[in-house]
């Protein structure tokens, strides 16, 4: 018997079904992808790397409101080392618009940048009746938000201060001053006799002052330029233990592997009913009547349901680096092979539940509650990182989990192929037990 | 040559405690049409099922031309046709595509199952339609397809199980037609059906099962010849006799009468035999003062022969 031409019928008529089934179509694409976005942008959008691309609208970075009643070389400082990390999006306005904005939720967290800020704040150092205060207006229910603006608020205070202290643009002013005093001193013929000597030095300072470019007498590589550029003196790095060629967390790079992985199960379970629907409705009776082995049907499946969740994870992931930019940082070998994997994981899954539940009225339920943990679990909805150590242990037990993992390695965290192994090993090995479950468990005729 | 083209023996089919199937036995030859007759529930489909190699019987051996089927991918499997009693169609996409489909899954390929399908739709008038979906199809138009695809890879044995269910006289009359040009085209036909008249018009010999047994198994002509002596006596008796009926007992329980039916002031007896019956009748009915007013017999219809074979109607089970 031509067990080719049986197999390439039964994968043709699923993906023919399938496509003909508006209804798999919009849960395969239209919804994971809405959902996956929305989520993304909760979870961190996309790192400050790749926030420049993001979405009409702010995409990318935190609402932050700034007042800048101040309008001081030290505030104006301030405000553009907001508007220019990509964490943020920055807006100034006046302080009736920020409370309003604030108090009506339509933006987390505002920051009061007060008239003699510029002024008071070095020394208010040292005098503590002078020391300016900021006010951070937010949103009661955005605490989190309002932590992290006060905490990243002193270091670009101290950046914006040192670096208009040091100016060379403020020092040669300085110069002029006292130059500008000598000049009167002479003309009053009142000068001192040290007078001459100091005029020298202040010259000599002035041409030194003159040949730096501003900003770079503390940064002599000076490739950065602009007051609010000047460098800590310590330096943060932030860590995210796995970051190896260059990944920083990407909220969307993983919403969407995480969405698409549970939409295309979702999806395949509705198709496995189906065959359990079939199978009531008699249609095996037909399909068994033809020379078909039960192995070459089952293939079959496995294959066009492979398939249907490739084309799901390949649209998803095509969709989020066209309009996120979402990138490969990895290895793209590697990421295909997820994505193989986790198709074919997901078929056999599919198959599995279907065949333990056995009627459409039972698999449904229970399937739907199975699906939805081992997603949860696998950190398809919340990265497994934020998890208890012992959630994260017990999640290494889903096939989600490793999908998760596996092609968020391949993308934000941006690994080599052979981080892609451990995943791929156990997306084949998951695919090996379901599809013995369901092959021994899944009943194909009337008895 | 002449080796039956379908031989089942001794086939035995349980379902846990019930037995579906007791015993079945059945020769066909090449070409013959054979009607399968029998109430809900007699085992025809279970017998229909171990006849394709969808049911592996739990005693007995089925041959297809001499052979058994080995395993589910024997490819001779493909010298059978099944039509299954439910519409087995993928609703969503177009007939063509039902075809071609179910074609494939037989083996065939590119031009040949082009071919084919084209064929077997015009054989069941569906060609206007090939490529609509079929869920947009009539109840009838979808039984004709049913039909068709079990036609598409061209079998030698078409098993068909009540290929007329819930379908309107019109259609009906449409697959009697395509049947009919099966059997003249040389198929082999067995024919399930709760329809007397069906096998009537479309077979030469009528199995009978009940409880998975064959209670009968003859030619039309042979079957007509039984029925013959029966029949069936209809009595007109008096409005008295009808409001006291405490007579009926004993005519029911007269030799030779099968059955008595007493409605508003008509009497139906259903006789092994019209005339003895009648006299034993009417002498049962004067011995208790009923008066007859009228008398009627009839000759017993092939329904009737199953009545008498069975104890129960062909059709409510
Ligand atoms: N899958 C099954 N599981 C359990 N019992 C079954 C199964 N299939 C059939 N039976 C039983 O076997 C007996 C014969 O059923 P079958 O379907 O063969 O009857 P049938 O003659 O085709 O009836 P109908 O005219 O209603 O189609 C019935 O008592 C039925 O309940
Ligand atoms: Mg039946």
């Amino acid at each position: 018997m031509n067990r080719l031409t049986q197999l390439r019928a039964l994968i043709r008529l699923d993906l023919r079904l399938f496509l003909s089934d508006r209804r798999a179509l919009i849960m395969l694409f239209v919804v994971p992808i809405g959902i996956a976005s929305f989520m993304g942008s909760l979870f961190g959008g996309s790192g400050t790397k790749n926030g420049k691309s993001g979405a009409a609208g702010g995409g990318g970075g935190m609402d932050l409101v700034l007042v800048d009643e101040d309008d001081s070389a030290v505030s104006r400082g301030v405000v553009q080392s907001f508007a220019s990390d990509a964490n943020f999006h920055v807006q100034v306005t006046n302080s009736t618009v920020a409370k309003d904005w604030v108090m009506t939720g339509k933006r987390p967290v505002a920051v009061l940048l007060p008239k003699g800020f510029g002024a008071d704040v070095l020394p208010g150092l040292f005098d503590s009746k002078r020391t300016p205060e900021l006010t951070v207006w937010h949103d009661p229910g955005r605490s989190m938000e309002r932590a992290m603006v006060e905490g990243i608020l002193v270091p670009k205070v101290i950046q914006s201060v040192v670096a208009n202290a040091v100016n060379p643009e403020l020092g040669r002013e300085q110069i002029r001053k006292g130059l500008a005093r000598l000049d009167a001193r002479a003309a009053a013929g009142t000068n001192a006799s040290g007078d001459k000597l100091l005029r020298e030095l202040m010259t000599r300072a002035d041409d030194f002052l003159a040949s730096r470019p501003a900003g770079s007498l503390l940064q002599s590589s000076g490739t950065n330029s602009g007051p609010a550029s000047l460098p800590l003196p310590f330096k943060t790095q932030s860590v995210p233990l796995t970051k190896s060629r260059g990944g920083e967390y990407n909220g969307y790079a993983h919403s969407f592997a995480g969405m698409g992985i549970q939409f295309v199960l979702m999806s395949l379970l509705d198709m496995s009913i189906g065959l359990l629907r079939d199978r009531e409705a008699g249609m095996f009776r037909r399909l068994r009547s033809a020379p078909l082995t039960r192995a070459t049907w089952m293939l079959g499946k496995v294959g066009s349901f492979t398939l249907i969740s490739l084309g799901s994870l390949v649209g998803c992931f095509a969709f989020a680096m066209a309009v996120f930019g979402v990138r490969i940082e990895g290895s793209i070998a590697g990421f295909v092979g997820c994505l193989i994997c986790v198709s074919l994981m997901a078929a056999c899954l599919a198959l599995a539940i279907a065949a333990v539940g056995g009627t459409p009225a039972g698999t449904r339920g229970a399937g739907i509650a199975v699906l939805l943990l081992l997603v949860m679990i696998g950190g398809a909805w919340v990265p497994t990182f934020v998890f208890p150590r012992w959630l994260q242990s017990v999640s290494l037990m889903t096939p989600t989990r490793w999908g998760v993992d596996g092609l968020d390695a391949m993308t934000w965290r941006g690994l080599g192929f052979d981080a892609a192994l451990a995943p791929i090993g156990a997306l084949l090995g998951f695919s090996v037990l379901l599809a013995g479950i369901a092959w021994l468990r899944f009943r194909w005729d009337d008895e | 040559m002449n080796a039956p083209i379908l031989s089942a023996t001794g086939l035995v089919r349980r379902f846990g405690e019930r037995v579906a199937v007791d015993g079945f036995q059945l020769e066909v030859k090449r070409g013959e049409a054979v009607g399968l007759l029998g109430p809900n529930g007699a085992g025809k489909t279970t017998t229909i099922s171990m006849l394709a190699g969808l049911m592996k019987p739990d005693a007995g051996v089925v041959r297809i031309d001499g052979v058994s089927f080995e395993g589910e991918g024997d490819p001779r499997k493909q010298w059978v046709g099944l039509v299954p009693q439910e519409l087995a169609l993928y609703g969503e996409i177009s007939a063509m595509e039902n075809l071609r489909f179910f074609g494939a899954l037989q083996g065939l390929t590119g031009s040949k199952l082009a071919t084919r399908c084209g064929e077997v739709l015009e054989i069941v008038g569906l060609s206007s339609r090939a490529g609509d979906r079929v869920k947009t199809f009539s109840g009838g138009m979808k039984r004709r397809l049913n039909l068709a695809a079990a036609l598409v890879h061209d079998p030698e044995l078409l098993l068909l199980d009540e290929p007329t269910v819930g379908v309107d006289p019109q259609s009906r009359n449409a697959i009697f037609d395509n049947i009919e040009s099966l059997r003249r085209a040389g198929k082999t036909l067995i024919y399930t059906t709760h329809y007397m008249e069906e096998v009537e018009r479309l077979c030469d010999r009528v199995v009978i099962m009940d409880h998975g047994r064959v209670i009968a198994d003859d030619s039309l002509a042979g079957l007509r010849q039984r029925a013959s002596s029966a029949g069936r006596l209809t009595l007109e008796l008096s409005a008295a006799a009808a409001t006291d009926a405490r007579w009926l007992d004993a005519v029911r329980s007269l030799d030779g009468i099968l059955g008595a039916e007493l409605t508003g002031s008509t009497l139906v007896l259903e006789a092994r035999e019209v005339h003895s019956g009648a006299a034993r009748a009417l002498d049962c009915l004067a011995a208790h003062g009923v008066r007859v007013t009228g008398l009627a017999s009839h000759q017993a219809r092939l329904e009737d022969v199953f009545l008498q074979l069975t104890g129960r109607s062909l059709r409510d089970g």
